[in-house]
């Protein structure tokens, strides 16, 4: 981590937003190296947009203090909007304009040159592949082609900092591909990424680094396989029959501490990992509990998150799997 | 028994709406004073028009906004079995082994009860603002006759577009059918005051004699169409034609829902 | 640590013309969504033709009523009527383009951007004021088979059509207010009665001086009122300095007045973010 560094592309120091009585952002301290890909995890209503929404100066912080490319979000709001390119969580785009007319608007916002417009454009569209697309409104448009031309916008003027909110939301597993294949490409490129996500899997994927927000506070922050190493032990599930769970928790409370998981299984963290699993299979056997499922799993980055919340993710069981 | 009882159920439905959601209401009331008001007052000096019918603009006004709240809140009935289609509650209704007759008469019943609130209340408001009837107890009964006659038309065109669409394009028809008919009537002037097109397009019009009906008892007793058998038999004969016409096509679509 | 890699940064810089080309730029594509919801747009043209047709079988016989300017038809009469009618019902199309833009958020993209504030405002109004402009002399062209014609001559049909964009501009400037304070486009089109309400409390359809007792006070009070009279003076009469002013200064009053309602609930909505 490179926290000495106050020239990193976005520092956040102690900062909250309160609406009312509502800390939806309760004074969080955040770095984003240059370079980096970071992945922002936390469920609906955690605090990541309202995150987002500060540093992109669509909302102001209530305290603390945030330098995004350099730039107070604040005090230099127009510097941070030249700088950064931000593409929000649902693609809101004027189905009434077509793709190429919405990359032009877009460079007229940005100040790029008249001459230089119609390049930049047409590169855009060929980045991300709506050249054939380019004239047509984009009410025709699929979800996924939507968020590339999301993308496209948000690069128009080569910002530094990307912020992407939730981009891959509700997208198709194909076009959720396309989509991480173009972040990582942008950061070879040397674009320094923000992202949102509720997918585990994408921050796994993606990110160099993440954080996990919880309530308006960061609850774990650090490399995925740093943050995976850290909960340590596997997890061990097991389905009994509902009579003999409260039996199989003591019985299971012995071999480590017992994990939140879904309805009606029982997790544990099983020390001394997967060769102990025999002793576990004999210790129920002895209570005479009839397992009718098991498995074990290494810890994943919902381990992480479910042993820094005490609550699973919702939904990361139903987002879309690509392998 | 069942039907009656359905018809009961439904039309209380319809009534309920009105204490649960008196906004929903409120325009419904308010669409037909504000007619009244503004047509009035616009088009004050529009009696001086030598035989105009009556000397008091709200007199000629005040039926017209109480037949337009009427129309339109009888197509509304459309609107809302839209909505009903759309939530798939409409669905449930169909599916009750109740007769497809009471899921007509039943929310056309509360509607009407609707319309006779409405219709009382614009009577009172005309008459604080000035409005005079020439034609006694009788002419408000006439009055009355043509608000329900006119909403149970509006009821079975709106119905029967709901039933034929199933979405807001048939919600569409129904305001400008209803729109159309109206305005294309006698409906801010009498046949002998206009001339040229509308005269031939209001004078086949049905609304036209309906519109009759409803002033017979607040037009002057010197005019032709003050309260009188001459008057009043063609407007009744439009109320009941085409109230049987449109409640038909109503039960036609509604029988043709599940084909 | 250097901020941007060396190969590439922000193609991005300030010019006093940023301004101009941003407000442009939003003008055309407010304009553009004008004529791509064809659907949309057509009642504001219909409705007026339909009324004054309806008005010409109608009051035929109210023109030679006291109180009514000397006219050949009633038709000459209510065209200063039609024009501001369908000007005032067209000119929601613009506010409520933009409380859906703050709807699907849309309106956050143009923040996340160095786009200038104000631009945001008129560059959203452009598009309904030039289709007012427009409705103007779609009118008074419709209507000119019939016998219609403006007497003050092609400095009035300048002026009916340039008070047209002015009104479309001021209307729409004040429902923005709404579309602002709300961010609901369903709020918008919901303020749709009471322009109705202003309009028939106007002498937009009869003279005021065939009018009595309070609704002729409301008439009297009513700004609406003096804008047709003043365009209707043109039609019937001629040029007159009076006509003139009425026709023009009266929409660029409420248009600077709703303008400055509009800034101020703009910032407002700004600063509460």
């Amino acid at each position: 981590m490179n926290n000495t560094s106050n020239t990193a592309p976005i520092v956040a120091e102690n900062l909250s937003r309160h609406f009312g009585d509502v800390k939806a952002v309760d004074g969080i301290n955040l770095t984003v190296n240059q370079g980096e890909i970071f992945g922002f995890l936390g469920p609906n209503g955690a605090g990541k947009s309202t995150v987002v929404r500060i540093l992109t100066t669509l909302l102001g912080p209530t305290g603390g203090t945030a330098r995004v490319a350099g730039f107070d979000v604040v005090k230099q709001a127009d510097q941070v909007r030249r700088n950064i390119g931000v593409a929000l969580q649902e693609a809101a785009i004027d189905p009434l304009m077509s793709g190429y007319e919405l990359l032009e608007l877009q460079a007229v916002l940005y100040g790029i040159a008249a001459n230089k417009m119609k390049q930049r454009a047409n590169e855009l569209l060929e980045r991300v592949g709506l050249t054939a697309a380019a004239d047509r409104r984009v009410s025709t448009y699929s979800g996924g082609m939507r968020r590339r031309l999301d993308l496209a916008l948000s690069l128009i003027h080569q910002p530094a900092v990307l912020f992407l909110d939730e981009p891959t939301t509700g997208l198709d597993p194909m076009s959720r591909l396309t989509l991480w294949e173009e972040v990582r490409r942008l950061n070879r490129e040397g674009t320094t990424v923000m992202l949102t996500t509720q997918y585990l899997e994408e921050a796994d994927q993606l990110a160099d680094r993440i954080a996990i927000i919880d309530h308006g506070h960061i609850v774990r922050e650090g490399k995925p396989s740093d943050l995976k190493r850290s909960v340590g032990d596997p997890t061990l599930l097991i389905n009994v029959s509902r009579e003999q769970n409260d039996q199989a928790k003591v019985v299971l409370a012995a071999f480590g501490d017992m994990r939140p998981t879904a309805e009606g299984t029982l997790g544990v963290g099983l020390k001394g990992g997967a060769e102990r699993v025999a002793e576990v299979v004999r210790a129920l056997d002895e209570a005479k509990i009839l397992v009718e499922h098991l498995e074990l799993n290494q810890p994943s980055l919902d381990d992480v998150f479910a042993d820094a919340t005490g609550y699973r993710l919702e939904g990361a069981d139903s987002a879309p799997q690509v392998d | 028994m069942t039907t009656t009882r359905s018809v009961g159920i439904l039309a209380t439905r319809s009534v309920r709406t009105i204490r649960r959601l008196p906004s929903a209401f409120f325009p419904a009331l308010a669409m037909p004073i504000f007619n009244m008001v503004v047509f009035a007052g616009t088009f004050f000096a529009v009696t001086k028009i030598p035989n105009f019918p009556t000397d008091r603009s709200i007199n000629w006004y005040m039926p017209l906004g109480i037949m337009m709240g009427a129309a339109f809140g009888g197509v509304g009935l459309g609107f809302t079995t839209i909505r009903d289609i759309e939530t798939g509650f409409y669905d449930r209704l169909r599916m009750s082994p109740t007769s497809r007759l009471s899921l007509i008469i039943g929310p056309l019943t509360g509607t009407l009860i609707r319309i006779l609130m409405m219709t009382t209340l614009v009577i009172v408001i005309g008459i604080a603002l000035g409005a005079r009837f020439t034609g006694g107890v009788l002419g408000v009964l006439c009055l009355y006759a043509s608000a329900l006659g006119i909403a149970t038309m509006g009821a079975g065109w709106g119905l029967g577009l709901a039933f034929k669409f199933k979405d807001m394009r048939g919600a569409a028809i129904m305001q400008l059918s209803i729109f159309l008919v109206m305005f294309l009537s006698s409906a801010q002037v009498p046949l002998d005051v206009m001339t040229g097109w509308l005269h031939t397009v209001a004078r086949v019009n049905p609304a036209t004699n309906i519109l009759r009906l409803a002033r017979v008892g607040l037009v002057n007793e010197s005019n032709a169409d003050y309260l009188s058998w001459n008057a009043v038999w063609g407007g009744l004969v439009a109320v009941v034609v085409m109230s049987a016409l449109s409640l038909g096509f109503a039960l036609r679509n509604l029988q043709k829902l599940s084909d | 640590m250097p901020l941007v890699t060396a190969s590439k940064g922000p193609i991005v810089r300030r010019r006093s013309t940023d301004t101009a080309r941003q407000f442009v730029a939003l003008s055309r594509r407010s304009t553009l969504a004008i004529f791509r919801q064809p659907a949309l747009v057509a009642p504001s043209l219909i409705f007026p033709l339909f009324f004054a047709a309806l008005g010409a079988s109608s009051f035929s016989r109210a023109i030679s009523l006291p109180g009514f300017p000397k006219v050949d038809s009633y038709l000459q009469f209510t065209l200063a009527g039609t024009v501001t009618q369908g000007v005032l019902f067209g000119s929601v199309t613009g506010a409520a383009a933009l409380a859906t833009d703050i709807e699907e958020g849309f309106f956050d993209r143009l923040l996340a951007a160095p786009t200038s504030r104000t631009s945001i405002l008129f560059g959203r109004l452009a598009g309904s004021s030039v289709f007012g402009g427009l409705q103007a002399l779609v009118f008074l062209l419709a209507l000119l088979p019939f016998g219609v014609t403006v007497q003050a001559g092609v400095l009035g049909y300048v002026s009916i059509v340039l008070a047209g964009f002015l009104t479309a501009f001021g209307v729409g400037a004040l429902m923005s207010v709404i579309a602002l304070k709300t961010g609901s486009a369903e709020a918008v089109q919901g303020t749709f009665p009471i322009l109705f309400i202003l309009l028939f409390l106007s002498s937009a359809f009869f003279p005021r001086e065939t009018m009595s007792g309070a609704y002729r006070r409301v008439a009297d009070f009513n700004p609406i009122s003096y804008m047709v009279e003043g365009q209707r003076s043109l039609s019937i009469d001629g040029i007159s300095l009076t006509a003139m002013t009425q026709t023009l200064v009266i929409p660029i009053g409420i248009a600077v007045l709703t303008t400055l309602l509009a800034l101020r609930q703009l910032s407002v909505r700004l600063a509460a973010r």
